[in-house]
């Protein structure tokens, strides 16, 4: 089982989840990463569900249209749609706090 | 007769109502995965679609409105699914008249009821019905236990299929891949609900058999797309209905 490692405003969470998990569904029936995780729409547009990855990048599809145009130059430092993502393998993420991510593009 | 069931059994029993009767089993569906139709029959779907998915939050909003005030948590989870279906990101419906739309209807089409089967106004219908006269937990269970609960899988085993089989663009199926997330959050809700709820032999039975008919009225519907728009250009000795 995937292992999620989840960083929040200075604190660590963490959390076994089934393979093929996207962590918003989790969220969204009140499972872990609820209730630290922040998302909103669960469908690529808002941006609120965007985390850095840390580690298990490699085993994450390339981000998808979506992820491209919503998350423009963050790409590059490691950000993904998490509500984009199906989990399989291990994987460590960290959200920034709320202010940080309405920043992002269109927000 | 029937005992009351701890929570796992009467998911169970939930689950197994709903697959007895699925929709990946109507011909539609199987024509569908098959890259079988073409965009005139995708377009009829979508015609007819946005009858049956389009006043979701309607429905809601009568259950919404008739559940009892202390039922806080199943009062704000359709409060949240009405939101997303609305106004949460990009309106659900404006996304499949996007896809309605690359398969050669016009929005104008898609929303002129005129346009829809009367099996699909039959299972608007049944939709509005239950949500306005069902005890509010038994329609709970029929329409997202019963209903929404099933879209993640179909749209799992259809959306891959549009892009590879079809052609469409990412940007053009978006209406399928949003429902993969918020429906799974909405279906999951919707156990969650019932489960805690329905505590009584009498309760969790009508749940069940809501559960039932709600799956055999998608499959009926489904199954009167294939006979009215497909039939005549697919028939049924094409389909390989083993798959």
């Amino acid at each position: 089982m995937p292992r999620v490692l989840f960083h929040k405003q200075g604190e660590v969470f963490s959390g076994e989840v089934a393979e093929q998990t996207n962590l918003v569904v989790r969220a969204g029936i009140r499972q872990f990463p609820y209730p630290h995780l922040t998302y909103g729409c669960g469908m690529g547009k808002c941006g609120k569900c965007a985390c850095r990855v840390l580690a298990g990048a490699e085993h994450l599809p390339a981000p998808n249209w979506k992820e491209t145009e919503r998350l423009a130059g963050k790409i590059e430092d490691g950000y993904r749609l998490v509500c984009q993502l199906w989990v399989s393998h291990d994987i460590e993420l960290a959200q920034d706090a709320p202010v940080a991510a309405t920043a992002m593009k269109g927000a | 007769m029937p005992e009351l069931m701890d929570p796992l059994a009467f998911r169970t029993a939930l689950e197994t109502a709903i697959k007895g009767k699925s929709a990946n089993t109507s011909p539609f569906s199987i024509a569908w995965a098959q890259g079988k139709l073409s965009r005139a029959h995708l377009a009829r779907w979508a015609e007819n679609h946005y009858h049956y998915v389009g006043p979701f939050a309607s429905y809601l909003g009568y259950v919404y409105g008739r559940l009892p005030e202390e039922f806080t948590e199943a009062k704000d989870f359709l409060l949240s699914n009405m939101y997303e279906e609305e106004i949460g990101g990009d309106r659900h419906t404006d996304l499949l008249i996007r896809f309605a739309e690359s398969c050669g209807t016009t929005a104008e089409r898609v929303k002129n009821p005129d346009n829809m089967s009367a099996t699909t106004r039959g299972l608007q219908s049944w939709c509005y019905s239950i949500a306005m006269r069902e005890d509010p937990i038994v329609a709970i269970a029929g329409l997202v236990v019963g209903l929404e609960s099933q879209v993640p899988s179909i749209y799992r085993r259809q959306t891959p299929t549009l892009r590879e089989k079809y052609g469409f663009t990412d940007q053009e199926v978006e209406f399928f891949d949003i429902h993969i997330v918020s429906d799974e959050i909405h279906g999951e809700r919707g156990y969650q609900i019932v489960l805690a709820h329905a505590k009584t032999v009498e309760m969790q039975q009508r749940c069940l058999k809501i559960c039932e008919i709600g799956a055999e009225m998608r499959l009926l519907y489904t199954t009167a797309l294939y006979r009215d728009y497909v039939e005549s250009d697919l028939p049924m000795r094409e389909l390989d209905l083993a798959a």
